[in-house]
């Protein structure tokens, strides 16, 4: 067998998502990259790292908190955590922090621990050991306080926190080939560069959309309406806009 | 005050290469066809043959970071026969084995040492507008080269905000020419500001630029394509822009404008030392005579001293007040040339609202430089506007990374953010850059916290005015009604700022600034700053190409 080739069974996209460009594989166009970009790439294939930042508490709620947030519900999950605890552990942060945040590793433990209170007061639980839907309702009201840019969660800015998990989480997210192939994103494309620019133009490696005209608007108020009101959160349309009816076991 | 020393290795290397090319562009900065001609993107035997001085060699100028401003700075000196050291507190970048065509992966890029943002509107730093290296902020911006208007230099006089600079458009036009000669710079003639021309035509559009042209159009708004500091065409021995889309990674084609392809190379032939990795902890200073006497600079956790004739400093508006504040001794108890005050402040940033709109088209915005068209229409003050100044208008093309602090800023997640981002492909992102206005309180300021040398780090507090708020929010309506005209459906809006310039200003009299309209400090006649600190206020332009632009004309001046 060639050494170059990945085999077939490799996962290709995040779990549990109908794809929208079905069979893309931002991996096959491997042998265009150079070799210090392909390097780098195929690093977050491989096994991630063990745990070295958060500690065995911090860890199931870290979990559970960036599972939410990127509604990584289904394996293959895409390994944020580990990314995140390795950017943590390696101090690989911007540099710059808040006044009236500690820097970013002590404002992840600071924060976690603070949301397993929130979970201890509303349900007696860990954080990590909720339902989905009741983590979500733990969550929501400190990304609504972001949304409305003030309020103070124990002690910390709301929208400061929020900004500092869901950066974490989307930087370490899409990083990952999955996440490119999930999105029909080109990748890396030196020394190969690109030929086709323009509206409805692809190269010929590029797959289209099968699902062009989607209401992300009407998907976003079902979700968001579900998590102030709706104990059953997430219903079934939510997930199911994006779920292969045919192939896919609904499992709520 | 510096004595001109002889001329030496430099002429000669450049009469060699050049004899009877006839080539002005070249004669002047042979950067370009310094680099090698195949696939390897550094003249390595340029870097193993580079001079290298001794630490006590008193050379002719000593100059902190090599960016725009400092990369600029040292090539101009040692073209004219100086004996120039520049230091740099990162890498000397080799772009094949450095960068990549990666979002995360190019982390390494910017300046991560701690820094601490506080005010009504703390301005997150790192990646957005802080580099490090040799190259500096150049070798992640996006490649938008405009020069700034002739208004620029007089808002206070004409529309009683701001301040008046101590030089004029005219003073800095023979500058911005070479400049765009050296980068080069492509572009359609430029209508706005003083017209002009630009001396690579303009690159082909992208899906986004597409959009944002129609949109324009239907409004009445004039666009233009550029301008932007990356080859369309061969240009010395740098190749054509292959539109991988990863400007803001490092271009890793060398088409991309930064001082380490355009500057650093012909400062080498002309016996330049680039010494990396080297952070400089304090400015020296003799008593007696009131002179600089060189930098104190840390490599491998050992301090040493530089000793130099001039010390220019060009560390950007945070590093650079940062520096002389840290340097304080008995006769600058409170930082080096803050005998006012004035050190660290009206520091700017540009409002830098972007709103992205749906298409039912793919417009697969990654596959060109994000940097394509751009509209300068609202630059000036409109007495019929709420608000003094203006803003200008471009094109931005996200990466996913970036993209989805788009998503986030709406206030999405879970779910639906998975949801937007699997829908990337068919959004257009334009960006606005608005000329928010200097504020004495806008200022960097030593902080309590100190960072692994023991050194206090840089707080930088900032908030906006009741001006800054208006024109931002006009600034996004426009956007939304381009993005509409263009058969946008959903929009979406971010609020965030982009670049850094003042925090140790020029002016006409000490008790305004701290350089004068030479660039150098009021205080020690042998100390220059030489970079986007001393600019007085900032326009709607994207700030590298005027911070190039006053570095040679500081070096024009040193040179005589």
């Amino acid at each position: 067998m060639a050494v170059n080739r990945i085999p077939r069974g490799v996962n290709r996209t995040p779990g549990d998502r109908r794809e929208k460009f079905p069979g893309y594989d931002v991996i096959t166009q491997l042998p265009t990259w150079d070799v210090v970009t392909a390097g780098v790439v195929l690093r977050r294939l491989g096994p991630p790292p063990p745990i070295r930042y958060f500690t065995q508490d911090e860890e199931p709620i870290a979990c559970a908190l960036l599972d939410q947030i990127l509604d990584q519900r289904h394996e293959p999950r895409v390994p944020v955590l580990q990314m995140i605890d390795a950017r943590l552990a390696e101090s690989q942060t911007d540099g710059w922090r808040y006044h009236d945040l500690p820097h970013d590793g002590q404002a992840w433990r600071d924060s976690l621990h603070a949301l397993n209170d929130d979970a201890r007061r509303a349900y007696g639980t860990d954080f990590g050991l909720l339902t989905w839907a009741k983590q979500g309702h733990i969550i929501a009201p400190i990304a609504g306080m972001n949304l409305h840019g003030t309020g103070d969660w124990h002690g910390m800015p709301a929208a400061r926190v929020w900004s500092l998990w869901t950066r974490y989480a989307t930087a370490a997210f899409y990083a990952h080939p999955w996440a490119w192939n999930e999105i029909g994103f080109g990748g890396p494309a030196y020394p190969r560069g690109y030929k086709n620019l323009g509206l409805d133009r692809r190269e010929p490696w590029e797959v289209p959309d099968r699902d062009p005209d989607r209401d992300l608007v009407q998907l976003a108020r079902e979700v968001e309406d579900a998590r102030r009101h709706d104990t059953h959160y997430p219903h079934p349309p939510v997930i199911g806009l994006s779920r292969d009816p045919l192939h896919d076991e609904p499992e709520w | 005050m510096v004595n001109r020393p002889v001329t030496g290795i430099g002429s000669r290397i450049t009469r060699r290469l050049f004899a009877g090319a006839g080539d002005h562009v070249a004669a002047r900065n042979a950067s370009a066809w310094l680099l090698p001609t195949g696939d390897e993107r550094t003249n390595y035997q340029l870097r193993r043959d580079m001079r290298r001085y001794r630490d006590d060699d008193e050379v002719d100028a000593v100059i902190v970071g090599a960016g725009a401003g400092g990369g600029t700075l040292a090539q101009r000196l040692a073209h004219a026969g100086w004996r120039v050291v520049a230091l740099d507190a990162g890498p000397f970048w080799d772009p094949d084995v450095d960068w990549v065509s990666d979002e995360a992966g190019s982390h390494h890029l910017y300046w991560n040492e701690p820094r601490v943002i506080d005010g009504i509107n703390p301005v997150p730093l790192g990646s957005n507008n802080s580099g490090r290296g040799v190259g500096g902020s150049m070798v992640h911006y996006a490649g938008y080269a405009p020069r700034l208007h002739p208004s620029d230099f007089a808002t206070y006089s004409r529309d009683g905000v701001g301040v008046d600079w101590p030089i004029t458009y005219e003073q800095l036009r023979p500058f911005y020419r070479d400049l765009e000669e050296e980068l080069p710079v492509a572009g359609e003639h430029w209508p706005w500001g003083e017209p002009h021309s630009y001396p690579h035509s303009p690159h082909p559009v992208s899906g986004d630029a597409l959009l944002f042209q129609a949109g324009c159009h239907a409004l009445g708004i004039p666009t233009k394509v550029g301008p932007v500091a990356i080859t369309n065409g061969r240009f010395g021995n740098r190749p054509h822009c292959i539109y991988r889309g990863f400007c803001l990674q490092g271009c890793k084609v060398n088409a991309k404008a930064s001082p380490l392809i355009t500057h650093i190379p012909d400062a080498l032939a002309h016996g330049a030392e680039i010494r990396a990795d080297c952070m400089v902890s304090r400015i020296g200073f003799d008593e007696r005579t009131g002179l600089a006497t060189g930098v104190h600079y840390l490599h491998g956790g050992v301090e040493h001293f530089q000793a130099a004739r001039l010390v220019a400093v060009a560390g950007y508006s945070i590093e650079t007040p940062r520096l002389l504040l840290n340097s304080a001794n008995r006769r600058f108890p409170d930082g080096l040339c803050n005998d006012h005050d004035q050190v660290g402040r009206y520091l700017m940033v540009q409002g830098a609202p972007q709103v992205a709109g749906r298409f039912s088209a793919e417009v697969r915005a990654y596959k060109a430089p994000p940097p394509s068209v751009s509209s300068e229409h609202y630059y000036e003050t409109d007495p019929g506007r709420p608000y003094q100044r203006g803003f200008s208008l471009q094109t931005v093309a996200p990466l996913p990374i970036t993209f989805a602090e788009h998503v986030l800023a709406e206030g999405h997640w879970g779910a639906p953010l998975r949801e937007y981002m699997r829908d990337y492909i068919h959004w257009a992102t334009f960006g606005a850059l608005c000329e928010f206005l200097p504020q004495p309180d806008n200022r960097v300021t030593l902080d309590a916290q100190t960072d692994r040398h023991g050194l206090p780090v840089a707080r930088f507090t900032f908030g906006e005015c009741d001006n800054d708020r208006v024109m931002a929010e006009t600034a996004i309506a426009t956007m939304r009604d381009v993005l509409g005209a263009a058969g946008a459906g959903e929009l979406m809006t971010i609020r965030r700022y982009a670049h850094l310039v003042g925090g140790a200003r020029m002016a006409a009299r000490p008790t305004d600034g701290v350089v004068d309209p030479d660039l150098r400090t009021f205080a020690i006649p042998n100390l220059y700053i030489t970079d986007g600190s001393v600019l007085p206020t900032q326009g709607a332009a994207n700030p590298a190409l005027t911070i190039m632009a006053l570095a040679a004309r500081a070096a024009a001046h040193l040179v005589g």
